[in-house]
């Protein structure tokens, strides 16, 4: 049958299979993981070397001095640098899930370094780390817990906000046998928890509080959660292996190992099965059936991961874990399912063979399932050629069923293809399918930036149909920090050449990055490609590109942006150098202005006497002479109003500085004049009530109070015209209804209004007899028809109507009189003389 | 009878953009946990924003405020005034449409601005009829003219592009006028920036997309075409004396016959209600005859009810017509109340003076500020910048323009359609890129209409511009269409296409009619939307540009 060479090297534990095909030989030479702290990332992640300060080496021909060496999975050096870091003794290091390296030292320092070994970071963990240095610590994820000389706990809960918390103190008095944490998005209360084996029984450690659990387990020398913290598997004293749920209530695993002495590692493999290493043994401990043994002639490292764990030794790196289901039914020797079938026929295809034809009949009705399978197990494969092979034979029986998801093969092969991508020994992150889509493609082409592998990160996110700006924007800031000697122009080139490939990507980003590099030139020549105003105004100021970037506000149409140059050359540069630079654009001046005149009123009158715009002066001193008016306390004193008609004379003189302004020089005399008088008139009626009316109001005013003298006086001061005059005499006259002194001015002389004015004077106040008076002095005959008309006089409306021989008009007025019905018949009658008329 | 107009009928989905802005300005309140909805769901009060301190027991106050200069000083003498007084409240600073520099600025010098909580309510546009969208920017024309603030310009063209988002890329736009042409330009340097996705507006299927956009007006600095606008509301308006405001009229609630004296009530009117809709572009006496005729045949069927017998289903058609008779009776009383302002002698002086303005004389400026007080002064001198006025006489076009498109009417016969002449000399421009057809028809003159319209364009002041957008110069199929332009603008499933007419500086009711009037031809291929900064007459518009010194 097919594959009988992958499933010899399976081992059965219980009923389930394992296996480890190896990843890569290791491409470093002369590491010894012995002599070496090593931290190794989940996820495919790097692998970080350092010589253990806490063991008695022979050094070769190499320095005194450590260095801290980063390598990729598959053993390529990424980097390295020298430790030089004073605090002690180097106590652990381990990766965060952002891929930084953190170490910390016995004084409880916390230094972070990238994956390119350069120092990003350091923090103390405090005082009482430093006064009693560290002894120990756990990481996870992006935390860790650590223990002091004094028996104190400490906690990172996140290395991306630098503080320590102390944990509950548990009065121990030694140290404990183990550790362990259980992460703070696993746990109940959110915050990180402590397991401590001490005497006979676990600490369950907190902020703020301490539990006993398993009391009287016996003293355990290893303890170690799962990865999502739903159990813990525990080396005892006397050499048993316990799996337990969390709360130590449960026993899942108890198994006596042949040797008290506790594994050197103790790792989950998945959640199935738990590893124990001792020195040349590999141990794998499931729930049921005997353990499977490794051996090994070389020290390993367990890396676990979400589906197994990595073994990394000297010399190769492989993939310990479970054979999944597919890859079961396919392989497993004497497999009749349909997806070994399907396998094997397509083996018998290829030497054509008719067998192949029989497979497919027996299976016909579950062909898809089988075809399922293939893909599936495909994507398991870490051997190139065997994905191929099952995904041939996935597509070859897709040929025969019509059942099938067909773009799963499709989808299955664009995964493969990146994975096989990064898993390149070039590239080295050997990702599991599973890892993968735990990882997800955004964090990997994260991770591919990070270690400056852009190309295959820009190829992927491409070929994934994902955002390219990400990658395009990282490579950009990094080519700026890497060309320190290549001159703007080039690298401007450069930059552009790669920028274009992707639509809308944010210009102003780059070169507010150039910026901060010290590119500042660069910057501004990367600015000018950014489309959106509103993010490329900001970084041109920033740069002190303020007048390039007061012409692209004004262009923009934005005023917003204007304002906010504005704002920024107004602060930054000497008034008068500000007001030049605004003068020479008209849209920035009238905002300027529009600001100034609701808000720094002083210093706009600043402005428009720096750029000699008088009359603009003028009108503001203008305007501030009411707000004196409006301000009693600036009134009182010294001549009611004197100092609001200077500042009145003031506005006069500096309108009469120009030509164009003689209207308003006038006005501004005149309005002098006229608070002048109108004070006087205060004065002598001791009545406040002509201040800040107008002329007519004033005139009228004083024919109201019966004033006339001061009415002419006003009116020749002022040349008032006879008929504005008129007018305002006759409605005052009625105001105070002295229909005597009304006849009498009507007397006076024939008006230069006429009468019209007297008799809708005299109309609108009801006084139909003085009305009369005036109403046959109309010369027209149409408006006496109306006027009669409107205080009732239809006999007379008629008569003068008639005179006008208007139909129109006749017609109008017999609405008006409708209501009365002798009246309607008046119009009737001369309505009907009057169509005898035409 | 709902205050809000109904806008079911409305040629592109205007809901929507009501139902974002509400959904938005709940938001803001809701995060709030505070109080109010316009519809007083939660119980707010609502005040107008003055300087006057605020009364109120509540402990969070928020300000839904214009990006006005102003504005931000009362606020910021309210909060002094608490501080002063030992109140703590927390303060809610809601920019409409967005939050600005310069407003910032000014509450940061009075340092109240950490106090604030400051967010943003995007509402750019209000859509006041089923076919008026609004951008109330009452003072847009005075901000442009006098104060040369561009602000208004950036906020239409925005307003615009949101609403290419909606309903996709407008292909064709043109622009008369210096402040249309740059709204025009900044709305391409938007779409530029920020394109708009073409392809939006093919998920929703059936979204109209918007064919034209006509920007016209707006800071053509002249007297004349103004003083047509004002001519318009003086032989048209029947709505206007009411002050029509956002699609409510304040009464007198005697007017509309109720009892208590003195208490103004809210009249909503808008398309809502079908007998305004018929009646709104009547010209006042026409508007008494139709109301009469209403009421007439009214009256017939109610003694045809008590006279014969009737058979069930008449009678539920009569009751059915009875539903018209609050809105006949509230149409009656607007009537009765405009017969009041028609007869008095101060409607003819309004008449006399604005044909005074049409023969284009100038007014005695020093008369002027001697009745009405010097701290006029202000005031003239934003008219005069904003062209609407002059001190010396230049010479103008005008004449030119007017006997060329025959604007004046002598004879006017109310009766008939005919007599609406263009109160605008643009819809006839305008309408004469689409069809010769609707010009005669009107009873223009043919002299008028066989003028090339370039030269038409060229008489009215200001620049011109026009642009194809492109939106479809993806799909290359559409550029090879014989005549592309007219393939576009008529779309195949035979509606008929949509235009966009944007009035910077405000419309009046007469311009709406003009152009519903062109829009219900029946040879009419386009449907018609208008756009404005604000509904105006003459009266709000020339209040927009009273400054008082005092």
């Amino acid at each position: 049958m097919a594959g009988v060479s992958v499933a010899a090297e399976w081992q059965l534990l219980y009923n389930r299979y394992y296996r480890k095909p190896e990843l890569y030989q290791m491409q470093w030479k002369q590491v010894d993981l012995t002599r070496n702290k090593i931290a190794c990332a989940p996820f495919g992640g790097p692998i970080a070397v350092i010589r253990d300060d806490a063991k008695i080496v022979q050094l070769y021909a190499e320095s005194a001095l450590r260095k801290l060496r980063i390598f990729t999975s598959s053993g390529r050096l990424i980097s390295e640098t020298v430790w030089k870091n004073p605090g002690g003794r180097l106590i652990g290091l381990s990766w965060t899930d952002d891929l930084t390296l953190v170490c910390i030292t016995q004084d409880g320092t916390v230094y972070s370094y990238n994956i390119h070994a350069e120092l990003v970071g350091t923090f103390s963990l405090g005082k009482e780390c430093f006064d009693n240095s560290v002894v120990e610590c756990v990481f996870w994820g992006n935390g860790v817990v650590c223990i002091n000389e004094a028996f104190e706990i400490f906690a990172v809960p996140d290395f991306k906000i630098p503080k320590t918390v102390k944990l509950a103190d548990c009065n121990l008095e030694e140290l404990p046998h183990c550790m362990a944490v259980i992460e703070p998005q696993y746990t109940k209360s959110g915050d990180v928890e402590v397991l401590l084996g001490v005497g006979d029984h676990v600490l369950l450690v907190e902020e703020d509080g301490v539990q006993h659990l398993a009391e009287g387990i016996g003293p355990l020398q290893k303890m170690v959660v799962s990865r999502k913290g739903e159990f813990v598997a525990s080396f005892t004293h006397d050499g048993r292996l316990l799996v337990m749920s969390t709360d130590f209530a449960d026993v899942i695993i108890d198994y006596a190992c042949e040797s008290a002495l506790p594994p050197d590692q103790l790792a989950w493999c998945g959640l199935d099965s738990v590893l124990l290493y001792w020195d040349d043994m590999l141990l794998m401990v499931g729930p049921y059936g005997d353990p499977v043994r490794y051996i090994y002639d070389e020290p390993i490292i367990l890396i676990p991961e979400c589906d197994g764990v990595r073994i990394l030794s000297n010399t190769s790196m492989e993939f310990l874990h479970r054979v999944p289901d597919s890859t079961v039914s396919i392989f497993q020797i004497g497999s009749t399912l349909p997806a070994a079938l399907l396998y094997d026929a397509l083996e018998h295809f290829d030497r054509r063979s008719a067998k192949a034809d029989e497979n497919l009949r027996l299976i016909r009705s579950s062909l898809p399932e089988a075809v399922e399978a293939c893909i599936d197990a495909a994507g398991y494969e870490f051997d190139i050629s065997q994905q191929r092979t099952l995904l041939r034979a996935a597509s070859y029986g897709q040929t025969f069923s019509s059942h099938v998801q067909r773009d799963s093969i499709q989808e299955m092969c664009k995964t493969l293809r990146v994975l096989n991508a990064v898993r390149h020994v070039d590239i080295g992150i050997p990702l599991s399918i599973q890892q993968y889509k735990l990882l997800t493609p955004s964090v990997l082409i994260n991770r591919l930036i990070n270690a400056h592998k852009h190309l295959l990160a820009l190829r992927i996110s491409e070929y994934l149909a994902m955002n390219q700006e990400v990658v395009l924007m990282h490579w950009t800031c990094t080519k700026i920090s890497a060309s320190a000697v290549i001159p703007d122009v080039s690298l401007l080139e450069i930059l552009l050449d790669k920028l274009k490939i992707c639509k809308g990507i944010s210009y102003a980003a780059v070169a507010a990055h150039a910026d901060k590099s010290g590119r500042r030139k660069l910057a501004a020549m990367l600015v000018e490609h950014e489309p959106r105003s509103a993010k490329q105004i900001p970084l041109l100021l920033s740069i002190g590109e303020e007048d390039t970037a007061l012409m692209k506000a004004t262009e923009s149409g934005d005023t917003d942006l204007v304002y906010l140059v504005l704002f920024h050359i107004w602060h930054k540069r000497a008034p008068l150098e500000f007001f030049g630079t605004i003068q020479a654009r008209p849209l920035a001046r009238d905002l300027f202005i529009t600001y100034a005149g609701c808000y720094k009123h002083e210093f706009l009158k600043d402005f428009f006497l720096s750029t000699g715009q008088l009359q603009d002066v003028a009108f503001l001193l203008w305007k501030e002479s009411w707000e004196l008016a409006k301000n009693p306390m600036a009134s009182k004193g010294s001549p009611l109003h004197g100092p609001r008609i200077k500042l009145i004379e003031k506005t006069h003189n500096l309108f009469a500085e120009t030509k164009e302004h003689i209207f308003e020089s006038k006005a501004a005399e005149e309005h002098a004049k006229l608070l002048r008088i109108q004070h006087e008139l205060e004065v002598t009626t001791k009545q406040a009530i002509f201040v800040d009316s107008s002329i007519s109001d004033t005139i009228r005013t004083c024919i109201v109070l019966g004033n006339h003298r001061a009415a002419n006086r006003v009116k020749t001061e002022f040349k008032v015209s006879e008929k504005r005059w008129y007018w305002l005499k006759v409605f005052a006259l009625a105001t105070i209804r002295d229909w005597d002194a009304l006849e009498k001015f009507s007397k006076e002389k024939r008006p230069p209004i006429g009468y019209r004015p007297f008799v809708e004077a005299c109309v609108d106040a009801g006084e139909k007899d003085e009305a009369l008076k005036y109403i046959p002095k109309l010369a027209d005959p149409r408006e006496r028809a109306e006027a009669y008309a409107k205080i009732g006089m239809a006999k007379e409306a008629a008569d003068a109507a008639s005179q006008t021989k208007d139909g129109e008009l006749l017609g109008r007025l017999k609405l008006t009189f409708a209501q009365n019905a002798a009246a309607s018949s008046i119009f009737d009658t001369l309505r009907d003389r009057h169509d005898m008329y035409f | 009878m709902s205050q809000i107009p109904n806008l079911e009928h409305a040629p592109i989905n205007l809901t929507a953009i009501r139902a974002r802005a509400q959904a938005e300005l709940g938001t803001i309140l809701k995060n709030l946990i505070l109080v109010a909805h316009l519809n007083t769901k939660h119980g707010a009060e609502l005040r107008h924003l003055t300087a006057e301190p605020i009364q109120t027991e509540r402990t969070k106050v928020v300000y839904l405020v214009r990006a006005q200069l102003e504005l931000m000083k009362f606020i910021c003498s309210h909060i002094h005034n608490d501080t002063s007084k030992g109140l703590h409240r927390e303060y809610y600073l809601y920019f409409v449409p967005r939050r600005v520099v310069a407003c910032e600025k000014i509450l940061e010098e009075e340092k109240v601005h950490e106090l604030l909580n400051i967010g943003e309510f995007h509402l750019y546009m209000i859509p006041m009829d089923e076919d008026i969208l609004s951008f109330e920017l009452d003072l847009a024309q005075k901000e442009y003219l006098v104060d040369g603030d561009a602000t208004s310009l950036w906020h239409i063209a925005k307003g615009i592009h949101n609403l290419e988002f909606s309903f996709g890329v407008i292909p064709n736009v043109r622009a008369k006028g210096k402040a249309a042409t740059r709204v025009a330009d900044i709305l391409n340097r938007m779409q530029a920036e920020e394109p708009v996705n073409n392809s939006s507006d093919r998920r929703h299927g059936r979204v109209r997309l918007l064919n034209c956009l006509w920007a016209v007006l707006g800071g053509h600095g002249h007297s004349n075409v103004f003083a047509v606008d004002i001519r318009g509301i003086a032989r048209r308006g029947s709505m206007q004396f009411l002050g029509v405001n956002n699609g409510a009229v304040e009464l007198d609630a005697s007017i509309m016959g109720a009892q208590q004296e003195g208490k103004k009530m809210k009249v909503p009117l808008n398309s809502s209600d079908k007998l305004f809709k018929e009646i709104r572009d009547l010209n006042f006496e026409i508007v008494v005859q139709v109301l009469r005729q209403k009421a007439t045949s009214m009256k017939q069927d109610y003694t045809d009810i008590s006279t014969t017998s009737q058979t069930v289903s008449e009678l539920k058609d009569f009751v059915k017509k009875l539903n018209s008779l609050p809105e006949m009776t509230r149409h009656i009383n607007l009537a009765q109340h405009l017969s009041t302002f028609t007869s008095k002698p101060s409607f003819l002086g309004k008449l006399d003076m604005e044909q005074t303005l049409l023969e284009a004389q100038s007014y005695d400026m020093r008369e002027l500020l001697h009745s009405y007080g010097f701290e006029h002064i202000a005031t003239l001198n934003n008219l005069e910048k904003a062209g609407l006025f002059r001190k010396q006489d230049s010479k103008s076009n005008w004449l030119t323009i007017k006997r060329a498109l025959q604007l004046l009417v002598e004879d006017t016969d109310t009766t008939k359609w005919r007599e609406l002449k263009w109160p605008l000399v643009l819809y006839l421009a305008w309408s004469y890129y689409y069809g010769e057809g609707i010009l005669v028809d009107i009873g223009i003159q043919d002299s008028v209409a066989k003028r090339p319209i370039e030269e038409i364009l060229r008489l009215l002041p200001g620049p011109h511009s026009e642009t194809k957008r492109g939106g479809f110069s993806s799909i290359p199929s559409y550029d090879t269409l014989p005549g592309s332009l007219n393939s576009l603008e008529k779309p195949a499933d035979g509606r008929r296409a949509l235009v966009l007419v944007v009035f910077i500086g405000g419309v009046t009711f007469a311009e709406i009619s003009a152009l519903r009037f062109l829009s219900s031809q029946e040879g009419m291929a386009y449907d018609l939307i208008v756009g404005t900064t604000k509904i105006v007459n003459g009266q709000t518009l020339v209040e927009t540009f009273v400054d008082r010194l005092g």
